[in-house]
């Protein structure tokens, strides 16, 4: 009796604070009690249902003018107007967000996979490799921006495919440069030493513990890259880089048009400049949103 | 709050028993409570405490780390995290003087000048883009008028002080040059530059190397006892204090749970949570693994408004009213007369249910029968844990910080220095115990 | 210090090289003949073979490599295809408009940027600091174009405060001498001049610095407050200096460093904004003249000036290392 009163308690296991669920199921619930987050969520659902329901949302032909006096003002039939040749500029905005959001996912994944690839190679292996490919990486990111999309456009061509390549191509770097830190770095870490001490191969290493980590930083930079590449386009566009053909609905093409009309119908420049800054809004937002859910330190 | 029952405030002079120590005391702080409001809701960080400082005194404070030791602290330089920080009650005079009721200015000129502070880790404590020169005659400028060349001589007389070689070259450098044991040679040069009348040293040598902790404490008591400097030395390790202060108080979860002088604390350790943390630690003539007892699970969640002891649930010695009340601080003997400072300070605890000496040296209750009072609302037979609080709270109760072990630091000599009256080994002691 | 510098002049060599050869590859391998563009569609073969000899397209591939590489090194970036002018000359022309527009909206988002970061930082998740925040996230998110356009439209337009676009009045006929605007109308003694470049900089000015403004706010804001939570700025309070001491010597000092960097990296992002800002505003600079190079399939001058722009880029970015290696006695000493 007296050994077992002698025992101030029974041992107990601690109870970790509200068991992990892993890393991917930890960051969504804390992206869902992060507002700003779900706002810009909220703008990304917006565009992203926009582009795919254009033909149905759209009242009008985004290519068939003379619905009324050319540079209408906005009226209950035509809200935001009608352009330069009597097209309705809502229908146009909203057809332009499929563009929009094709070419930026698109030049974004190219500009991802490309980026990842030489990041992965260089962080992975190392050595002399690693240097050679950071210098061509360092090439690319000594050509500020747009100013690299700009020349690859001059020298592909105009087109559609042409500015993905060149919004992919002017992203692929940033993406190889984050993936290439964040495995220098988690090379470092503790978990990576203890997996290679107890002999993990060292492809094992790369793939099951090293890669999983460094993508969270890769994501937040990709989701970011999604307003930044909608810009770019748009802004392709407006330099008059845009599609070849002048007619298709397009964000910055748009805005060149409202440009020489800006005394006359200034009204031109909201429809698609709003649209624009909407989409920007929502991948920075959710892009600032998965950063502070993924690397809950960062949060203050 | 209601179970919170601060002492009867002694009279600051009722010091008859002492003898020599009758004068106002240079530190009096009185019941202090400082809370936290955050997002996650109010930490309750320090729950009322009184303590006193004689000119010239050193006082260890000894807890784990979140017992409010360093708040306390910090509140006395009022220099609590703004704004969730705040003192929501209580007294701090230094000389009479309320420092709580004190404009930022009026505080400003006291930060510094009258008392000082040394933090725990040198290598973030001085600012990585400023010189050391600049660092210290700033500080000494601060407070006097005096040209720079003066507060430079000052510089290089406090760096040779404190056995910094060169002093007129390294004033030049810069923090990074130095290595950590050097870096807090600086900061105690630099809080001893206008003579404060109290030193607070926040775990001065924790982030340092072994075998440069005993030098910097070495300095730490030769300065402070040649400028007549009072000395707060708070740390988690019971083997600092024992040879560098006079008294010592424990604190846990925001509360002083035993105060004693130095001597008396090792001799006749009281509390339950001193008997635990002094049998937590090895010991060298240790004659089995008997010795060794940890304090079983953790501090209290200090979001939750303390009810009764914050130590019952840890406690092995807790009777009912454990749960319920908080017994205050009182005199072991039962005296009402307290002496609050000097040699013949009271010895206090805090305990409905004080254990035995020999229970002390055991480290467990000996009585024939004797179980830890249940959690009220549990069955008697039921002396888990289970019933305490919601999973909520135990959850929370994950302390914060590097030092979170209940196993509180090994210093195989700590108990061999309780038997020798509170003398610190020597280095030299220390190693060849190795 | 010195071996730093050396060794970071050093490090930009194989940049150089390679920025060379991606420019050569440029030209040489755009679909489709150079002469035959040149002449056009219709030129008879024996003119293009002549002009082809000109250019010095029949030799060997790394022969022409050499040359383009020699031509560099000797200040000589060619001709251009449409004019037959010097495209060095050109550019000097046109080069101090874009360096008046980029230092404006430098200046705009570094003078604005970092008070307003600041004064977030002082109270967190206050409403000024939430304001700021907002202000921020528009801020990297409204292209350049759609912010220009709208300043045109209010200021110009609307308002008629300021000039909706050119760098200077065409009626006020002041002497070129330097082509910095701001320089000449004071060297010609003109203030009245001076005040209308002035005013024709700040519509432009606003709409390229503002992406710059938001990322200076943004860590200028993240940065003071990392620095407030350091333990050296508990020591300096505890030390008893004033709160402006700490706030200027202690935190700032430090508050800087990662300010610094970010500032030198938006100076890239700014020379490329010059293309769009200029193009919105009529701005006769660089980017306008790159714009007018790509309509016209110019291809020197289109290879010429992104050679320069990355030579600018990456000597800003060296001589902000430098300055942030000042600034940090981490690095200094080491």
């Amino acid at each position: 009796m007296a050994t077992k009163a002698a025992t101030p308690a029974t041992v107990r296991v601690p109870v970790e604070s509200r068991a992990s669920r892993g890393l991917w199921r930890d960051a969504l619930v804390r992206l869902r009690r992060n507002r700003p987050a779900l706002v810009g969520l909220a703008c990304i659902a917006i565009f992203v249902f926009v582009a795919f329901f254009a033909p149905w949302l759209a009242q009008y032909d985004p290519n068939k003018g003379g619905l009324g006096k050319t540079f209408e003002p906005p009226s209950a039939a035509h809200w935001a107007g009608l352009d330069k040749l009597g097209r309705d500029e809502l229908t146009r905005v909203m057809y332009g967000a499929r563009i929009s959001l094709v070419v930026g996912v698109v030049s974004v994944t190219v500009g991802l996979t490309i980026g990842g690839l030489v990041g992965a190679i260089a962080g992975g292996v190392g050595g002399r490799i690693d240097t050679i490919l950071m210098r061509i990486t360092d090439v690319f990111l000594a050509i500020p921006g747009i100013l690299l999309a700009i020349g690859i456009v001059a020298w592909l061509g105009q087109g559609l495919v042409q500015i993905m390549i060149a919004v992919a191509v002017a992203n692929a770097p940033i993406f190889a440069r984050i993936l290439r830190g964040s495995l220098l770095s988690l090379r470092e870490a503790e978990f990576v030493t203890a997996a290679r001490s107890v002999g993990a191969s060292r492809t094992r290493l790369l793939l099951r513990h090293m890669l999983p980590n460094a993508l969270t930083a890769l994501i937040v930079a990709a989701t970011l890259a999604l307003a930044t590449a909608i810009i770019d386009v748009a802004g392709l566009g407006f330099l008059g880089l845009g599609p070849p053909d002048p007619r298709t609905a397009e964000w910055g093409t748009m805005l060149t048009d409202s440009t020489e009309a800006l005394r006359r119908a200034p009204w031109l420049i909201f429809a698609p400049g709003i649209a624009i800054v909407i989409s920007a809004i929502g991948f920075n937002l959710l892009g600032d949103g998965l950063r502070e859910s993924l690397d809950p330190r960062l949060k203050r | 709050m209601t179970t919170t029952t601060p002492p009867p405030a002694p009279a600051p002079t009722a010091a008859g028993a002492a003898g020599g120590v009758a004068s106002v005391p240079l530190l009096s702080v009185r019941d202090l409570v400082v809370r936290f409001r955050t997002q996650d809701g109010t930490i309750y960080a320090v729950n009322g405490i009184d303590f006193d400082l004689a000119e010239g005194e050193t006082l260890g404070i000894v807890g784990e780390s979140g017992c409010g030791k360093s708040v306390t602290n910090l509140a006395i330089m009022r220099l609590l995290p703004k704004p969730a920080g705040r003192i929501e009650r209580g007294r701090i005079l230094l000389d009479g003087q309320d420092l709580v009721v004190l404009s930022e200015s009026e505080i400003r000129a006291i930060r510094g000048r009258d008392v000082a502070m040394i933090f725990q880790d040198p290598m973030t404590s001085l600012n990585p883009v400023l010189t050391i020169e600049e660092q210290m005659v700033e500080t000494i400028r601060a407070h006097r008028t005096t040209s720079k060349e003066e507060a430079r001589a000052r510089a290089i007389e406090l760096l040779e002080m404190v056995g910094i070689p060169k002093p007129e070259t390294r004033l030049k450098a810069f923090p990074h040059q130095f290595s950590g044991g050097m870096r807090q040679r600086v900061m105690i040069a630099m809080a001893l530059a206008l003579d404060p009348r109290l030193l607070i040293a926040d775990e001065p040598t924790t982030a340092l190397d072994v075998t440069i902790q005993a030098q910097i404490l070495e300095i730490l008591a030769r300065l402070a006892t040649e400028s007549g400097t009072a000395l707060i030395l708070i740390t988690h390790d019971l083997g600092v204090v024992a040879g560098m202060t006079k008294r010592i108080n424990v604190m846990y979860a925001g509360f002083v749970v035993e105060s004693a002088t130095t001597p008396e604390l090792f001799a006749l350790p009281s509390h339950p949570y001193t008997i635990g943390l002094l049998h937590s630690i090895p010991r060298l003539d240790s004659d089995g693994d008997e010795d060794l007892i940890p304090i079983e699970g953790r501090p209290p969640d200090q979001r939750v408004e303390p009810v009764g002891c914050p130590f019952a649930p840890r406690c092995a010695w807790r009777i009912d009213d454990c749960w319920s009340d908080n017994p205050g601080l009182a005199a072991i003997d039962g005296r009402a007369a307290v002496v609050m400072t000097g040699p013949a300070a009271t010895h206090r605890i805090a305990c409905f249910n004080p254990p035995t000496h020999d229970e002390a040296l055991a480290g467990r209750p000996l009585r024939e029968g004797f179980r830890p009072a249940p959690p009220p609302g549990t069955l008697p037979e039921d002396t888990g844990f289970e019933g305490l609080g919601s999973e909520e709270a135990l959850e929370a109760l994950e302390p914060q910080g590097a030092e979170h072990s209940p196993l509180l630091p090994r210093d195989e000599a700590l108990l061999d220095a309780g038997r020798d009256r509170g003398q610190y080994p020597g280095d030299a002691d220390r190693d060849s115990h190795r | 210090m010195i071996k730093y510098i050396v060794r970071r002049l050093l490090g930009a060599i194989p940049v150089l090289f390679g920025l060379s050869i991606i420019l050569f590859a440029f030209i040489h391998l755009l679909p489709g003949d150079p002469a035959a563009t040149i002449l056009g569609q219709h030129a008879r073969p024996e003119l293009v073979d002549a002009m082809r000899h000109r250019l010095g397209l029949d030799l060997p591939l790394w022969q022409q490599y050499l040359n383009y590489v020699g031509d560099l090194l000797h200040g000589d970036l060619g001709r251009s295809f449409v004019n037959n002018r010097s495209v060095v000359d050109d550019f000097f022309v046109r080069f101090p408009g874009t360096v008046e527009l980029t230092l404006a909206a430098l200046a705009f988002a570094v003078g604005l940027g970092i008070p307003m970061g600041r004064w977030a930082a002082r109270k967190p998740q206050s409403f000024s600091d939430g304001f700021i925040t907002v202000v921020s996230l528009v801020g990297v998110s409204i292209p350049i174009f759609v912010l220009g356009l709208s300043l045109q439209y209010v200021f110009a337009v609307q308002l008629h405060i300021l000039p909706a676009s050119g760098r200077i009045d065409p009626r006020l006929q002041v002497p070129y001498t330097t082509n910095f605007l701001l320089i000449d109308t004071l060297l010609a003694g003109r203030p009245d001049a001076f005040v209308d470049s002035l005013r024709h900089l700040v519509l432009p000015a606003i709409a390229l610095g503002s992406i710059p403004l938001a990322i200076i706010t943004r860590i200028t804001r993240a940065s003071v407050l990392d620095v407030t939570h350091e333990d050296y700025v508990r020591t300096a309070r505890a030390k008893g200096l004033t709160e402006k001491r700490v706030d200027g010597r202690h935190i700032m000092r430090n508050a800087w460093l990662p300010v610094v960097t970010v500032i030198g990296l938006q100076v890239g992002g700014l020379l490329a904004g010059a293309v769009i800002t200029e193009t919105v505003f009529a701005w006769n600079g660089v980017g306008k003249w790159v714009v007018e190079a790509i309509e016209a399939h110019d291809y020197f001058v289109i290879q010429s000036s992104i050679l320069i722009f990355a030579l600018i880029f990456l000597l800003v970015n060296l001589v902000v290392d430098i300055g942030y290696a000042f600034l940090n006695p981490r690095i200094r000493y080491s």
